[in-house]
């Protein structure tokens, strides 16, 4: 890559960081999350290589099995995270910075949990059943 | 599916979390150039969504539009997003044919008026009354007024559905026309490409299935998030036609450098399209990446703009005299391309015609 080059992606990078410091200090003021799509801007490998590097890597990494692998990264920056959803074939679908406590994905949703209630009620009503009849 | 389940409905008796489809509309958001933000409300409409019903012509066509979209390298969850959709008439894919075919499309749009999506793949031929491409002996143009009468909004897939594509070269000799030169009264969206791009057909579904309405169109009813910028400004090779780097022949050095393919005739400078993007072939590659210029398949009347392998400028890989000409449609691409920076970052209301 050229100078040139190099130079319009470390201003693109700057510009981004810039951005995520805005947004992370919304999320202390307000509480404000947010997120940047990091494939819907004009960035090249060398870029998102470079930011990534300029985030650094916190202390939780988050691999979800949902649909495809997903990893789901804290920066050095904690609020900051780094994101990446991949599909069943391997291939990234998004790429996102998220400025959050914790990534939404990542809890449990009402209605998925009150589907594992049923299904954990169950499962205690067999077991009930089985210790009943070893009695 | 159970035909009255909602999409929520139909992922949980299936064993997918609501992480699943959470991730889904984070793609799609993506995809579709939406804010981050919105995945989540979109995933919710998406999980309240009912079956939507889409009834699938095909006229004076390849079969190349449906072959690409079936082919498509779809993770589960996108498949479920098709099963999603009730595809009541298809008639290369449906199990009936004839009188009992002919019965499943009248049932189908009875039973959906006005809210069935109608999707159109093929040129109409309009000479001669339309001898030219008949279906149980109707012409496509009176299949083509009839059903959108009675649709929601009508999708146009592949060039030939969209502009007339390439039976409409010269000497076009069947009259052939493109959907919006027939349907003027209904929301139209074009998905050209000869094939075109599976996953902006993927897009426009889901954002009508979660949104109601269908996504923002440029000025050639095209969905701006995949069609806003060139094939030249997204591409790869860029850098290289602005250091005025250009393959000379498809086997010089500067081809095996991965030089820009300009001056071999690629047509990318004028090409809007998502294939630099999404790419083909489960995100593999596009024909410029395997050293091929773009042909412009996606623009209206691309079989007529001369030979795939004469330039822009109008040589045909002559060397640099070319290059003050390149220079001068680098500019104006470039203003294009500020301009259509400028649409994708303000997006155009659509026109009242396009909201179903």
């Amino acid at each position: 890559m050229t100078d040139l080059a190099s130079l319009a992606d470390d201003g693109l990078v700057d510009a981004l960081l810039m951005e995520v410091a805005a947004m992370l200090g919304r999320l202390v003021d307000k509480g404000e999350t947010a997120s940047i799509d990091l494939r819907g801007l004009p960035l090249s490998f060398s870029c998102i290589a470079n930011l990534e590097q300029r985030l650094g890597r916190g202390e939780i990494l988050v691999q979800l099995d949902a649909a495809g692998r997903s990893e789901l990264r804290e920066t050095a920056f904690p609020g900051v995270w780094w994101t990446q959803h991949c599909d069943e074939a391997g291939r990234v679908i998004a790429m996102l910075i998220e400025v959050n406590t914790i990534p939404d994905i990542l809890r449990a949703d009402p209605i998925d949990m009150a589907a594992s209630l049923r299904r954990l009620a169950g499962v205690t009503h067999h077991a009930a059943f089985r210790q009943a009849s070893h009695a | 599916m159970v035909e009255s389940e909602t999409l929520g409905e139909t992922l949980q008796r299936r064993g997918f979390s609501r992480r699943s489809l959470l991730k889904f509309a984070i793609a799609m958001t993506s995809s579709l150039a939406l804010p981050p933000s919105v995945a989540p409300l979109m995933a919710a409409n998406l999980a309240r969504a009912r079956r939507r019903s889409v009834i699938w012509l095909s006229f004076q066509e390849c079969t190349g539009c449906l072959e690409t979209l079936l082919r498509s390298s779809s993770p589960t969850i996108d498949a479920l997003i098709f099963d999603f959709i009730s595809l009541d008439y298809q008639e290369a894919l449906m199990a009936a044919a004839g009188t009992a075919a002919e019965r499943t499309l009248r049932e189908a749009v009875a039973a959906n008026k006005g809210e069935y999506l109608l999707a159109i793949d093929g040129s109409i031929p309009t000479k001669d009354g339309g001898v030219y491409s008949l279906t149980g002996g109707r012409s496509n143009h009176d299949m083509l007024m009839e059903f959108a009468a009675d649709a929601k909004a009508v999708l146009a897939i592949g060039t030939c559905a969209a502009y007339g594509g390439i039976p409409k070269a010269f000497p076009n000799p069947t009259g052939a026309v493109g959907v919006e030169d027939l349907v003027t009264d209904k929301p139209i969206v074009n998905i050209p490409g000869c094939p075109p791009v599976p996953e902006v057909l993927s897009g426009v579904l889901v954002h009508f299935i979660s949104f109601g309405k269908l996504p923002d169109l440029d000025d050639r009813k095209r969905p701006l998030a995949y069609f806003g910028t060139t094939i030249h400004d997204q591409c790869y090779r860029r850098p290289f036609y602005d250091q005025g780097k250009f393959a000379k022949s498809f086997d010089d050095e500067g081809a095996r450098q991965g030089w820009c393919l300009f001056e071999l005739g690629c047509k990318g400078p004028i090409t809007h399209n998502a294939c630099a993007s999404l790419k083909w072939n489960g995100g593999t590659s596009f024909p410029i990446e395997s050293g091929h210029g773009c042909i412009g398949c996606s623009e209206p009347d691309f079989w007529d703009k001369g030979s795939f392998y004469t330039s822009l400028a109008g040589g045909s890989a002559t060397g640099w005299r070319n290059a003050g000409l390149a220079a001068a449609v680098g500019i104006a691409s470039g203003a294009a391309a500020a301009l259509s920076s400028k649409l994708r970052a303000e997006p155009a209301k659509p026109r009242p015609e396009n909201k179903p």
